[in-house]
């Protein structure tokens, strides 16, 4: 019975060293691939896209008025009615030479920092030339990193104009922080999950908005009734969408209907009036339509999150274009790993030779048990899905250094009492070891929580490792040991 | 100093020096950055073929003599190089384009080469996401460790855990600042190595001192 545990014992750990030091190969598509997952790694070992920013030179094309001032609303003037009016065209800068300085390039430069951060990057490298604002972004890539590189350099200029005299009421400045919120939404014909975007207004933007949702209030009962219906699943908001298809009803009306009109980066987002005044100081607008399927909500969420995070995190003072944006391999070839490896390996094996020198057989068994757990804990990181770093590497590398100074400690303790009592032994090895590593667990515990791929990778692989060296050792070290003993 | 040994008093002034030193040097020589980090300049050649990193090394070696040189595969087809070193000069970089054409049997144009400024990456912004963790780890650790060794006194455990901690980070920055290494990828994972080992050194020396206390309480009774 005793021979048949160990060499189940021994079967199973030369199976893992197996599988973890060569993989199981299987025939796909006439080629042996290797059904073992492969390691994931982080920007530095892999490699990042690299975003060149640039200030933009783009010019814009202005209509000035007789006295020098900017025409509002000046988009549908034909060339006739400029010439008539006497007005101007003048072509500028989108920036001009004032706000080109460097205060602005850093504000530039905090403000796309946060931008990452909330958009859920997590590594990142930022750098900024000082002198023409030049910025250069290194970002790990994954699926998202277009679409966050779409929302990086949106300007996120916020306004709300009033409809027909285009005077700004509310802007960024007013706004105190933007998120994304979820509601059901089991009114009109579409049921579902809703996604609003729920900006929060500053104490002075509170009171502006209850103003100006008290002075844009809807008057004529035929257009609410037309608005109303259409806008049933938007409900639980304060706005509803001027849709197109009510224009000529609504043109009868316009003079009485005082609307306003929310843009993005001078982009309209909705026109819109309110059914009454707002005293929250929120304001929640509906992303699309109410769903069910989880798809079109995790888009719904996408779009708002975007949106939520160009606002929180306010408008660039600069307009910045992309001009370069490429996928930039590692410095670090695999080449390099692989050396970093035998390395590793090399002293790993001879730190197993002084083992088998000083505990003759109880070494052999340690040794054996020790390369089991290091296949184990290769394996583990691979399906843990823990992103493997430089940190990640130090972090593996401790481990390896830990569980030899566990299976050292054992091995020395059974040698010393030179009695047969290995639980006991084990014992006294598991609680000497771990209570002087707590701190240490502490730390990683903290790590695993961090977002930032360095960080999170140590934390990560020092837990797996940590409880490998508890739960392999107890189950498997222990075993052969006492079987060993027995014997 | 009273009840110290002679080693630690050595250990001491020897700790001092190193720290010491290692603040002069960064303020008046200031800390060497690693290439990645520095403020550089950079080339991409479009060879649109497969290439080989040690050939362009030795282009590199030879047009770019004494200066450190990162070389890297542009997308996924890696039929692209870019180079990046302190500094490329027309000259150099017509000579690198020059040297690969003649290599791979390429057409590259010098002149369509552009020599691009990357600017340097600040200390504070590589720093910045681990101080958080690291407060909050220390924190936690420094709260465990005086509730776990409360017959040491907790407040002199207190006290020593942090000061413990922050001199062997001051050492280790020291050592790499008088030993002009490179600040870079490697930092991190060295001031992690620095503060394990911190650790587990002063978990060891209270868990000793515990035990003593206790077999000195056993032996009252």
């Amino acid at each position: 019975m005793k021979k048949v545990k160990i060499i189940t014992f021994i079967l199973m750990v030369i199976l893992v060293i197996m599988i973890a030091f060569f993989g199981i190969y299987t025939n796909v598509q006439n080629r042996m691939e290797n059904q073992v997952k492969d390691y994931s790694y982080a920007m530095d070992l892999k490699g990042s896209r690299n975003i060149r920013l640039s200030v933009s030179e783009e010019k814009k094309t202005i209509i000035k008025d007789s006295e020098g001032k900017e025409v509002e609303d000046s988009e549908n003037l034909t060339d006739e009615e400029i010439t008539e009016k006497g007005y101007t065209k003048e072509e500028v800068a989108y920036n001009s030479d004032e706000v080109k300085n460097k205060d602005n390039y850093i504000n530039t430069k905090k403000i796309l920092s946060k931008r990452l951060e909330k958009l859920g990057v997590n590594n990142y490298i930022i750098k900024l030339d000082e002198e023409n604002g030049d910025i250069i972004i290194e970002l790990s890539e994954n699926e998202n990193t277009d679409a966050i590189l779409s929302n990086l350099v949106t300007v996120g200029k916020f306004e709300i104009v009033d409809s027909q005299t285009q005077e700004v009421l509310m802007d960024n400045s007013d706004i105190k922080l933007s998120n994304v919120m979820y509601g059901a939404n089991n009114t009109g014909t579409t049921a579902g999950t809703m996604v609003y975007l729920n900006i929060e207004f500053t104490q002075e933007g509170s009171k502006k908005l209850e103003d100006i949702s008290t002075k844009y209030v809807k008057v004529d009962n035929e257009s609410t009734d037309n608005q109303s219906s259409e806008n049933e699943n938007q409900a639980d908001t304060n706005e509803k969408e001027n849709t197109t298809s009510d224009q000529t009803e609504e043109t009868e009306n316009k003079e009485e209907t005082k609307q306003i009109i929310m843009k993005i980066d001078d982009e309209e987002i909705m026109t819109t009036d309110f059914e009454e005044p707002i005293k929250t100081g929120k304001l929640q607008l509906s992303v699309g339509q109410a769903a069910t399927d989880a798809e079109t909500v995790q888009g719904n969420v996408k779009k708002a999150s975007a949106m939520a995070t160009v606002l929180d995190t306010g408008n660039l003072p600069l307009k910045y274009e992309i001009e370069g944006n490429e996928y930039i391999m590692s410095d670090i070839a695999d080449g390099q790993i692989q050396i970093i490896e035998y390395i590793i390996l090399s002293i790993v094996a001879l730190a197993l030779i002084i083992l088998i020198i000083r505990y003759k057989t109880l070494g052999i068994i340690g040794m054996f048990s020790y390369v089991g757990l290091m296949s184990l804990f290769l394996l583990v990181i691979r399906y843990a899905n823990v992103v493997i770093s430089l940190e990640g590497i130090i972090a593996i590398i401790i481990v390896l250094i830990l569980n030899y100074i566990f299976v050292n400690k054992l091995l020395s303790k059974i040698n010393k009492q030179e009695s047969k009592d290995i639980k006991e032994a084990n014992k006294e090895t598991y609680k000497e070891f771990f209570i002087r590593i707590i701190p240490i667990c502490i730390t990683v515990i903290t790590f695993c929580f961090v977002n930032w791929v360095p960080i999170s990778s140590f934390g990560m692989i020092m837990f797996w490792g940590i409880a490998l060296i508890a739960l392999y050792n107890y189950i498997i070290t222990k075993n052969i040991l006492k079987i060993k003993a027995e014997k | 100093m009273k009840n110290l040994t002679s080693k630690q008093k050595i250990l001491i002034v020897l700790l001092a020096i190193i720290i010491i030193s290692g603040i002069i040097v960064t303020v008046t020589i200031g800390l060497k950055f690693d290439l990645k980090y520095e403020k550089s300049q950079k080339i991409e050649l479009n060879l649109k073929k497969e290439f080989e990193i040690s050939d362009i090394k030795t282009i590199t070696d030879e047009v770019l003599k004494g200066q450190d040189v990162i070389i890297q595969k542009v997308e996924l087809y890696e039929d692209m190089v870019s180079i990046i070193s302190n500094q490329i000069t027309e000259e150099q970089k017509n000579n690198i384009v020059q040297k690969v054409n003649e290599k791979y049997g390429t057409q590259i144009k010098a002149e369509n080469t552009t020599i691009l400024s990357i600017p340097h990456t600040r200390g504070r912004d590589i720093i910045k996401p681990y101080i958080v963790p690291f407060i909050i780890a220390i924190v936690i650790t420094v709260a465990y460790m005086a509730i776990k060794y409360y017959k040491l006194n907790p407040t002199k455990v207190v006290c020593k855990t942090i000061i413990i901690n922050i001199i062997a980070q001051l050492v280790l920055l020291s050592i790499i600042a008088i030993a002009r290494i490179p600040i870079g990828r490697l930092t991190i994972p060295l001031v992690l190595i620095t503060y394990i080992l911190t650790l587990i050194g002063l978990t060891s020396q209270y868990e000793k001192k515990q035990i003593e206390i206790k077999k000195e309480e056993n032996k009252k009774k």
